[in-house]
C-alpha cells in the first residue's frame, strides 16, 4: 500500500520516496533516535544473568535492545530473483548430478536465502538447517512410513490375499496416512522455527503432538459431517495450535482467535464461487488471512494485514501465467515477489521489548520435515 | 568504513543469551579474531578453526560469522570488504570464507549451471532413462512380471467381462502354440483373454498375458489375421515393452522431482504433458519392433503373413470411417508406414506356409462372447 512520503509527501511505493529520494525506514530511524536522544536509559532493569560477563557496562546497544517506543514496525524483504535463479540453477544441476542427493542441500540453500534476506529492525533472520539433516529426516521418513506402506500396499496383490484382506488393509493404510498428516505438519514446524534464528534468538515449537493429532482427526471428521461449514473453525484451531506453541527465545506467541468469526465468509464464499468463477476463494483466502495475522500477538505486539482479495488474486494469478509462460523460468521471481507481497502489508504494531527475552532453544529432529515431504504436505502456516 | 587491507573492524556481536546487539571492534589476528566490546570490557578471541560463514555471500548481505559449537553466539560485519582482509591475513583459513571478488562472476555461472541443467537433464531423458530402464528390465525376473501382470490383468480385464468359453479359447490357445513352437525361450506362461467389449483393441502386459476384446476378434476374418496380432502382442511381452515403461516413467517422475521439486503445480502439470508426449515417442519405437519381431515370428512359424497385412489394411480402411471406435489404431503406429514396412519382411516369408486351424470355421469364433450368443 501506497503511503506518503514523510519529507515530500509524494505517494511511495518501494523503501526509497521517488520524488526526494529519502530512504524512509532510514528517515524513521533517524526520527526514533532524535526523540529517544543519543544517552538514552536502557529501560527497566537489564536481567543480571542475561549479558556475557565480559561486557562491563549493563547498557547494550542502544537502538537494539532499550524498549523501542509503540511504532508500526515491517519486515523487510532483500532478496533479489536473480540471486535466487542463480541459487536455483546450481541446485537443479547439483541434484542431477548426483541423482537427486543434493536436492536436500538446495532446499537447505533456499531456505538460507530466503530467512537471510528477511530483515526485522535492522537485523535479519538465520536459518540453521542443513542438507544433511533434511537427508537423514528423508531417509527416516521412507524407513518408517514409506517402505511398510509401500510393502503393505503391494504385497497382498503378488500373493493374491482375499478381497476383504486388502480392502481392510488399504483402510487401514488411509486411515494411517491421516493419522501421519498431522504428525508431520507438528514435526515439520518444531523442526523448521528450532532453526530459524533472529539475533542470535532461537524460535521454537512446543506444542504436544497428541493434542494436534487430536484436533485434525476431530476437525476432519466434523468438517465431513457438517459438510464443510467446519472447515473455518478447524483452520482456525489448526492456526491456533500452531502459532501459540511458538516461541521466540524464551517469549511466547498468542493466538486469540476464534472460528466461528469466519464461517461468515467461508458460506459467502462458497455461495458466489461458482457466480465468481472461483474468484470468491482469493476473497476469503485474505479474510482468513488477515484474520489469522490480526489474532496473532508477540507480547506487547500485534501483527496486523491489509492484504485483500484482489490484490492477493492478481498476485496468485500473475504468478502461475508468468510460471506457465516461461515454461518455470521465473519461478526465482515468483517466490521473491510473493515474499515481498506479504511483507508489504504485514505490519507489527505497538511495542516490541525483546530486553527480557533470553535464550530457550529446543532440539528438533528433521524426521517430520521428512515425512511431510513424502506425503507432500505443505502448509501457509506463517 | 575501514580500508581493503585494515586488520581492524566495526562489527556487532550476539552473545546468542539475550537478543541483544552490542558494537564492537574486532581484529583479525593469524589464527584467530580479536572481540572487543565498543563501551568497555574484557576483549576475548574467536579462534579461526572455530569461526564459520553463515551470510554474507550476497549483494547487500551483511557478514555473518558463527562460532562452532555456540548456539547463536555470532559476529556481524556490515562490509564486505572485511571478508577480504580475513582472507588476505589468514590464507590457511581462506577457503572457510567467501571470496567477494568472484562475485562478478556469480551471474555468469547461474547462467552456465542453468544452461548445463538443462542439457544434463535432455540427456539423461533422452538417453541415460531409457538405456538405465532397458538394463533394468533386462534384469527384472520373470516370476515378478508375471505377479506385476496378474495384478494389472485383474483390474483391466475384470473375471465377470471375460468370454469363459472353453472350446473356442482352444482354438486361439492353438494358435499361440504354433506360434511359439520355433521359440527357444519359454520363460513367459502365454495367456490369452477375450474381453466382452465391442472395443477393436488388443493389448499385452507383463509376464504374458494377452487381451484380445471382442471387437477386435470379430473383424478377423480368418486365424492368420489373430495369429498376426498375437505374434505382435507376444513380442510387446517379450521385449519387455510394459516393464521397461514402468520403470522409465518412474525415473522420469524423480528427473520431473529434481527440476521443478520447490514449484507448484502448475509447472508440474505441463511437464507432465511433456512426458506423456516422450511416453508417445517410445511407444511408437516400441510399437514398430513388435510389428518387425512379430512378423519375423510369423515367418518362423511359417504362418501366412497376409493375413497380418489384410488385418492392418482392414483397420486402415475402418479407421477412415469409424474412428471412434476403432482404438487399436490410435495406440498403435500410422497404419500406411506400418504396412509398407511389414510388406517388405512378409516379402522374405518361407513357402508354402502352413495354415493354421484348417477344419475349423473361423467365423464361429465370434460367438465365443456372450453378448454375440444373445
Amino acid at each position: 500500500m501506497a503511503e506518503p512520503c514523510p519529507r515530500c509527501g509524494a505517494a511511495v511505493a518501494g523503501e526509497r520516496c521517488p520524488q526526494c529520494g529519502l530512504v524512509i525506514a532510514l528517515y524513521h530511524a533517524s526520527l526514533e533516535k532524535m526523540r529517544r536522544g543519543p544517552s538514552a536509559p536502557a529501560g527497566g532493569p537489564t536481567v543480571p544473568t542475561a549479558g556475557p560477563a565480559m561486557f562491563r557496562a549493563p547498557a547494550p546497544d542502544a537502538a537494539a535492545a532499550s524498549p523501542i517506543p509503540a511504532a508500526t514496525r515491517r519486515l523487510q524483504f532483500h532478496g533479489a530473483a536473480g540471486s535466487l535463479f542463480g541459487i536455483y540453477a546450481v541446485n537443479v544441476l547439483f541434484t542431477l548430478l548426483t541423482l537427486g542427493v543434493y536436492y536436500f542441500w538446495g532446499k537447505a540453500r533456499v531456505r538460507a536465502y530466503l530467512l537471510g534476506q528477511t530483515e526485522l529492525e535492522r537485523d535479519r533472520l538465520a536459518y540453521h538447517g542443513t542438507g544433511l539433516e533434511l537427508l537423514v529426516g528423508f531417509v527416516k521418513g521412507v524407513i518408517v512410513f514409506g517402505i511398510p506402506v509401500t510393502l503393505l500396499s503391494i504385497l497382498p496383490q503378488i500373493y493374491g490375499a482375499p478381497d476383504q484382506v486388502a480392502t481392510a488393509l488399504s483402510r487401514l493404510l488411509w486411515l494411517l496416512g491421516l493419522l501421519l498428516v498431522p504428525v508431520a505438519m507438528v514435526g515439520s514446524r518444531r523442526y523448521r522455527l528450532s532453526r530459524t534464528s533472529w539475533r542470535g534468538i532461537r524460535f521454537s515449537f512446543r506444542g504436544p503432538m497428541r493434542e494436534f493429532v487430536g484436533i485434525f482427526v476431530v476437525g476432519s471428521i466434523l468438517t465431513s459431517l457438517t459438510l464443510g461449514i467446519y472447515y473455518p473453525v478447524f483452520v482456525t484451531k489448526r492456526q491456533a495450535f500452531m502459532v501459540s506453541h511458538a516461541y521466540f527465545g524464551s517469549r511466547k506467541f498468542d493466538f486469540d482467535g476464534r472460528g466461528g468469526a469466519l464461517i461468515g465468509s467461508f458460506l459467502g464464499m462458497a455461495l458466489l464461487f461458482l457466480p465468481t468463477l472461483g474468484l470468491s476463494w482469493f476473497w476469503f483466502s485474505a479474510r482468513r488471512y488477515r484474520f489469522f495475522t490480526e489474532h496473532t500477538r508477540f507480547g506487547a505486539t500485534r501483527f496486523r494485514s491489509t492484504v485483500t482479495g484482489a490484490r492477493l488474486a492478481w498476485l496468485q494469478i500473475s504468478n502461475v501465467v508468468a510460471i506457465v509462460g516461461t515454461l518455470g523460468l521465473a519461478w526465482p521471481w515468483t517466490v521473491a515477489r510473493g515474499v515481498r507481497f506479504y511483507y508489504r502489508y504485514l505490519t507489527l504494531e505497538g511495542t516490541l521489548d525483546v530486553s527480557d527475552i533470553h535464550q530457550d532453544a529446543r532440539a528438533a529432529s528433521a524426521t517430520g520435515e521428512g515425512l511431510a515431504g513424502l506425503l507432500d504436505v505443505d502448509f501457509g502456516v506463517s | 568504513m575501514a580500508e581493503p587491507g585494515a586488520r581492524s573492524w566495526d562489527a556487532s556481536y550476539l552473545d546468542g543469551r539475550t537478543p541483544t546487539r552490542r558494537p564492537v571492534r574486532i581484529i583479525i589476528g593469524q589464527d584467530g579474531i580479536e572481540i572487543t566490546p565498543a563501551e568497555g570490557g574484557t576483549s576475548f578471541r574467536w579462534p579461526l578453526r572455530d569461526v564459520r560463514q553463515t551470510q554474507g555471500f550476497y549483494p547487500g548481505e551483511q557478514v555473518r560469522l558463527e562460532r562452532a559449537g555456540s548456539l547463536g553466539e555470532a559476529l556481524l560485519v556490515g562490509d564486505v570488504a572485511f571478508l577480504t582482509a580475513l582472507r588476505a591475513a589468514a590464507p590457511q583459513a581462506a577457503g572457510a570464507f567467501h571470496n567477494p571478488a568472484r562475485r562478478r562472476w556469480q551471474a555468469g555461472l547461474a547462467v552456465g549451471a542453468a544452461l548445463a541443467a538443462v542439457v544434463v537433464s535432455l540427456v539423461l531423458y533422452f538417453w541415460g532413462i531409457p538405456a538405465l530402464a532397458g538394463i533394468v528390465a533386462s534384469r527384472v525376473p520373470v516370476s515378478w512380471e508375471v505377479a506385476l501382470g496378474e495384478s494389472a490383468i485383474a483390474q483391466l480385464a475384470p473375471p465377470s467381462r471375460r468370454c469363459l468359453d472353453p472350446t473356442r479359447q482352444r482354438h486361439i490357445d492353438d494358435i499361440v502354440a504354433v506360434l511359439l513352437r520355433p521359440l527357444p525361450d519359454r520363460r513367459y506362461p502365454f495367456r490369452v483373454t477375450v474381453v466382452d467389449h465391442p472395443m477393436v483393441n488388443a493389448f499385452a502386459t507383463p509376464g504374458g498375458f494377452i487381451v484380445v476384446f471382442r471387437g477386435l476378434l470379430d473383424r478377423t476374418e480368418n486365424a492368420e489375421e489373430l495369429a498376426g496380432i498375437l505374434a505382435h502382442e507376444i513380442q510387446h511381452v517379450l521385449h519387455r515393452h510394459a516393464t521397461r515403461a514402468i520403470l522409465r516413467n518412474a525415473s522420469t517422475g524423480i528427473l520431473i522431482a529434481a527440476l521443478v521439486g520447490d514449484v507448484s503445480g502448475i509447472v508440474a502439470f505441463g511437464v507432465e504433458s511433456a512426458r506423456t508426449l516422450g511416453d508417445l515417442h517410445h511407444s511408437r519405437e516400441a510399437e514398430h519392433e513388435a510389428d518387425r519381431d512379430g512378423m519375423l515370428m510369423l515367418n518362423a512359424a511359417a504362418v501366412d503373413p497376409q493375413g497380418m497385412l489384410a488385418f492392418f489394411q482392414a483397420m486402415q480402411k475402418l479407421e477412415g470411417t469409424n474412428r471412434a471406435a476403432v482404438r487399436y489404431l490410435s495406440t498403435h503406429p500410422a497404419a500406411s508406414d506400418r504396412l509398407q514396412a511389414l510388406s517388405a519382411l512378409a516379402a522374405q516369408a518361407p513357402r508354402p506356409s502352413v495354415k493354421l486351424l484348417p477344419d475349423y470355421d473361423w467365423t464361429d469364433i465370434r460367438k465365443m462372447c456372450p453378448t454375440a450368443n444373445r
